[in-house]
């Protein structure tokens, strides 16, 4: 099969699934997290090649930051720049509540025709 | 492209910031800020490896150059066009009537206003603090203390201006540094202070600063005369008429020269006027706020980016 294909699959499927990843890992945890910390967390649970590469999250991050759905702060760091940590907020956990359930759905509805329980 | 893999920190930032040549500069500083905060992490995460050694495998773990730079300009078109309300749509053609008093439901008009009265207060601050930073720490230059002092002063007068950003992004929407400037690769103490007196973007930052003084007063006397004209004139004639029915007591009532506009037609005229003068004031305030947008970012992002 041809490799690109596949890249390209996965890279149309990560439009908004990345958004929902990082309000999930935000929503289940009660520290604050910081972007390295929720790349490498993401590395762990991955199984063979990564999903995304880690640099996509941050400009996701900082989009769900200004949308009002996470918040942060700035804590000085000795190895490089200032950290910016996240937290989720209300909002963050109504929208991934929502977004949850959008998943759900189309998991069941396409796996439904992949598996072959419907005709 | 084919372009060798960068082997340390700095040339990685080199050719992220060369992919997103052309990007808006504010979102090529945040992208710049988020891999130096990633690379240094991962860095310091493996002692036992040299930066060479470690930045050879961020291309399968942070991703090249390339793709960080094609993430930020599509995820955060893509992740903002799915948060941000779909935009109203309107099935008939809006007649200039109805365009012209839109205006009231803009937000982006009330801010503006507001952002406009706020400068008055806002550009004597900066004014003060640019003239006063200039000139103690050039006067002091001579004397070994000038030099710290500047270093403080320049570094304040970053943070003040990413302050102005975040205020001139939540204000007119328009899109502003979320980060710091990037310091730049490491350098000696007397190199860095070179690079801040070399940057142009030290310099245009104070010039803003001591133009908003200026502009916080224009500003300052648009918004409100506009306003209490606006108001005026519509709450006179409103208050004169509850006073005709003895709600103010012994008030003496409203004359209005020339005499005609003490009267019924001349009222109506009055309140005209002044929902007039309001609507023209909140377009005058929108357009401002797009325009002094536009002016922040050519001092306080674009030079030297």
């Amino acid at each position: 099969m041809d490799d690109s294909q596949a890249k390209k699959f996965q890279k149309e499927l990560n439009g908004g699934l990345v958004s929902l990843v990082l309000l999930a890992v935000l929503a289940r945890t009660d520290e604050d997290l910081y972007g390295y910390e929720i790349a490498k967390r993401l590395q762990r649970a991955n199984e063979g090649e990564a999903l995304f590469k880690e640099g996509t999250i941050y400009p996701v991050l900082r989009a769900l930051s200004a949308g009002g759905y996470l918040t942060s702060r700035i804590v000085p760091s000795y190895s490089g720049p200032p950290r910016r940590y996240y937290r989720i907020t209300d909002e963050g956990r109504a929208l991934l509540a929502q977004w949850s359930g959008i998943w759900r759905q189309t998991r069941n509805f396409v796996d439904r025709f992949i598996e072959g329980t419907e005709p | 492209m084919t372009r060798p893999a960068p082997r340390s920190i700095d040339e990685y930032l080199r050719q992220l910031r060369e992919s997103l040549a052309g990007e808006d500069p504010s979102l090529i500083q945040d992208a710049l800020y988020d891999a130096e905060e990633y690379l240094r992490a991962e860095v310091a995460a493996n002692p036992g490896k040299s930066e060479a050694d470690v930045l050879e495998l961020i291309a399968s773990t942070y991703g090249a150059p390339d793709e960080v730079a094609a993430a930020y300009r599509d995820t955060e078109a893509k992740v903002k066009a799915a948060l941000a309300p779909p935009p109203p749509r309107r099935d008939t053609p809006a007649s200039p009537a109805v365009k012209f008093f839109d205006v009231f439901s803009d937000w982006r008009a009330y801010t503006s206003l507001f952002y406009m009265m706020l400068t008055l207060a806002t550009g004597t601050l900066y004014f003060t603090f640019a003239i006063t930073g200039i000139s103690v720490s050039a006067s002091l230059a001579i004397v070994i203390i000038g030099i710290p002092l500047l270093v403080v002063f320049i570094g304040m007068a970053r943070v003040m201006a990413l302050a102005e950003g975040r205020l001139i992004e939540a204000i007119t929407g328009e899109r502003m540094p979320r980060r710091p400037v990037h310091p730049g690769p490491p350098a000696g103490f007397m190199a860095r202070i070179g690079d801040m007196l070399g940057d142009p973007r030290t310099w245009t930052t104070l010039a803003y600063f001591v133009l908003m003084m200026p502009i916080g007063i224009v500003y300052f006397v648009m918004a409100t005369s506009g306003l209490a004209i606006g108001i005026g004139l519509i709450a006179g004639p409103v208050l004169e008429v509850f006073r005709r029915f003895g709600a103010f007591g012994s008030w003496p009532h409203l004359t209005l020269e020339p005499t005609w506009l003490t009267s019924p037609i001349g009222f109506v005229f009055c309140v005209a006027a002044g929902v007039l003068i309001l609507t023209v004031t909140l377009h005058v305030a929108r357009g401002v706020g797009r325009l002094h947008a536009r002016f922040a970012k050519a001092l306080l992002v674009t030079p030297g980016s």
